[in-house]
């Protein structure tokens, strides 16, 4: 941030050294947001590039398979198995938001708020 | 160019209303945009729905537009390859790296690198990294443009070039990233109007029928039902494996649309704003689909010619069929649009990288005013702006758009992505690791392209500097190497700081405690939307004025 005198640190995003990340970093609030967060991202990528690549996979080595008839004439599995990529895109992204309002966000939340007064009482300041 | 009919004066009309309009909106931004933060991220201030609107108009370039359609029109489902990888990319950048790089960062992705590496290494390998992916995917664009509109309104290829470099230098200079945005907002709502309105023409001539769609495109095509299977496009299996790896993992290490974070308030919009960019992009290339194989049903063989080596031209032709000439040149009007904004967030990342990354916090060590940091990014801009211009201009029409797309791609997911991701959650990971990484991942990525058939093309269906090697696409060598030069680099060093330091960045990513604010700065003024955050997060206002 600029001073008076126009000179700045060199950084970019600015630090809070009046923090005590490291406590907040162990706090169990900020533990519990990490583990629920990733019991759904890690799963939740893991199947993602599955499905993704099953399908990159089939169409660079099974052409044949992806261009048999799907239901009715015209309509192929490549398609229906592209089509698919839409939706799970779409519903993965609608259920990650929901768990982020739903549950991450109030565990962010209390995690903050900790780390926050614990920062305070440590270095007797109140900004 | 022969695929446009001689539409001088209704298309001149339709890109100068486009022109003007951006242009008032620049006009407006200039009045607003006043520091640092309102240059590169508008404030802060956009809200998720308008964001997602953005990322929208800052993705979907003309390769998406023409591209895809063209492909479609000339290989039939390899075409729909692309669309597939290009949108499940984005559940890479949602799951991943949208809220951290919001909460972590400020103007650049080299600040999300920085806040805990040694400043001056790890800032020239993010800046690096940056302006090589915008260098490919900037001189694409541009090449681009000046293809589209020589064959439109019938100017000169190298004048229409510095046209489109001028508007785009135009836009960032009065009005930074606010204008930016604004221009990708209004871009996004052109292109999804634009592809609602010529997929329901579409389907109307095939009495609302899609599964006709198909079968009407397999007739018109000589390949028959080999149409509808993949393997027209790409003909080996190990290079579409690589081009999907590209995709899916490239995205994630765009500079021009992960800076596209750092314009919303805070990780909850980040987030809607991913959620709104998924559907918007999503149906575009549903979408594709109707144009590429309506444009198969309806103009058959017939167009081949006319559209060009890569296809190009099949959607303008499309749209002259069904709508005559004032329709095509609404449509080369969208695609004009889309290649402005495009360019525009490619430009202003670019210029981030060279004024806070290199001018700013390498040369001068963060001794210059803000004032003078938002100077330097409006003269890098017009600087970069002209030395695309430059290079688009010899390299001239003989450039291959969607190659160096895939390149800026490849670039991107081999030497950004993984530095990115590591830096956020590997509290091992060093300056040394994230540059290694980056140099690796860029050298790589470049080199495989150069000995590739792409560049080599061979007598026969050989090709390439070595014979051992014929992969067109190079992600699924680059990106693993990228990994790997990330971690060897972090293995070779102990950097005690950068890992205590991990705690500050790792509870801010996760939490958003401590990030940025915004200015509360809009369109239209300065609303009161800091002063109300401000008390929100009372800790992030310490030590600030």
């Amino acid at each position: 941030m600029a001073t008076s005198e126009g000179t700045r640190v060199p950084e970019g995003a600015d630090h809070h050294p009046e923090i005590d990340w490291q406590a907040a970093e162990r706090s169990p609030e900020f533990q519990a947001l990490v583990r629920k967060k990733r019991s759904f991202v890690i799963p939740g990528t893991i199947f993602f590039l599955s499905w993704y690549f099953g399908f990159v996979v089939l169409a660079g080595y099974a052409p044949d398979f992806m261009g048999r008839e799907f239901l009715t004439d015209g309509l192929t599995v490549g398609y229906v198995l592209a089509l698919s990529q839409f939706v799970m895109t779409w519903v993965l992204g609608a259920w990650y938001l929901r768990k982020s309002d739903r549950e991450f966000d109030p565990l962010a939340e209390r995690a903050a708020k900790v780390a926050l007064e614990r920062g305070r009482a440590t270095n007797g300041r109140v900004s | 160019m022969t695929f446009f009919a001689s539409v001088n004066a209704t298309a001149l009309t339709v890109f100068g209303v486009i022109v003007a309009a951006t242009l008032v909106i620049s006009w407006f931004a200039s009045k607003r945009v006043n520091t640092a933060t309102d240059f590169w991220a508008a404030g802060r201030g956009l809200t998720g729905p308008q964001n997602g609107f953005a990322i929208a108009g800052d993705y979907m370039s003309a390769a998406s537009f023409l591209g895809i359609a063209g492909l479609i029109y000339l290989f039939g489902f390899d075409g729909f390859l692309y669309s597939v990888g290009f949108l499940v990319a984005f559940l890479t950048v949602l799951f991943l790296l949208a809220e951290r790089m919001r909460n972590a960062g400020k103007y650049t992705i080299a600040d999300v690198l920085a806040f805990r590496l040694k400043q001056e290494p790890a800032r020239a390998a993010a800046a690096l990294g940056t302006l090589t992916v915008v260098a490919f995917y900037l001189i694409a664009q541009m090449v681009g443009a000046g293809i589209l509109i020589e064959g439109l309104v019938d100017i000169d290829f190298s004048l229409a070039v510095i046209l489109t470099g001028a508007f785009m230098v135009t836009y960032i200079v009065l009005g930074g990233m606010l204008a930016t945005s604004w221009v990708q907002i209004i871009k996004a709502f052109l292109l999804m109007t634009a592809a609602v309105v010529m997929t329901i023409w579409v389907l109307a001539k095939v009495s609302w029928n899609p599964i006709d769609l198909f079968r009407d495109a397999r007739g018109q095509s000589a390949e028959g039902e080999a149409y509808l299977k993949p393997g027209l496009f790409l003909s080996s299996p190990l290079d579409t494996v690589s081009l999907g790896l590209g995709l899916v993992l490239g995205t994630a290490g765009l500079p021009h649309i992960l800076m596209r974070f750092f314009t919303v308030p805070n990780a909850k919009a980040a987030r809607s704003s991913v959620m709104w960019a998924m559907v918007l992009i999503g149906a575009f290339y549903v979408m594709t689909t109707a144009l590429g194989f309506g444009a198969r049903a309806i103009l058959g063989q017939g167009g081949e010619e006319a559209a060009g080596a890569t296809g190009n031209g099949a959607l303008p032709l499309l749209a002259d069929n069904l709508g005559g000439e004032l329709f095509q040149a609404i449509i080369a009007g969208v695609a004009f649009a889309t290649i402005l904004a495009v360019v525009a967030g490619l430009v202003i990342s670019a210029s981030g990288a060279v004024a806070h990354d290199v001018w700013s916090n390498i040369v001068r060590r963060g001794s210059d005013s803000e004032a003078e940091e938002v100077w330097v990014a409006k003269i890098a801009a017009l600087v970069i702006g002209a030395v695309a211009i430059v290079i688009a201009v010899i390299g001239g029409e003989g450039l291959n758009v969607s190659f160096m797309v895939g390149l800026a791609f490849a670039v991107a997911a081999s030497a950004n992505f993984p530095a990115l991701l590591l830096a956020l959650t590997w509290r091992r990971f060093n300056t040394t690791g994230a540059v290694t990484g980056v140099l690796v991942g860029v050298i790589s990525s470049v080199a495989l392209v150069i000995i590739s058939p792409t560049v080599w093309p061979g007598p026969d269906s050989e090709g390439g500097l070595f014979s051992w090697y014929d992969l067109a696409n190079p992600g699924i060598i680059s990106i693993p190497l990228g990994f790997i030069g990330c971690w060897v680099g972090t293995m070779l060093a102990r950097e005690p700081a950068a890992e205590r330091m991990f705690d500050e960045l790792y509870v801010r990513s996760e939490t958003g405690l401590g990030a940025e604010l915004g200015t509360g700065l809009t369109l239209t003024g300065r609303g009161s939307g800091a002063e109300a955050q401000a008390e929100d997060q009372e800790l992030v206002g310490a030590g600030r004025s």
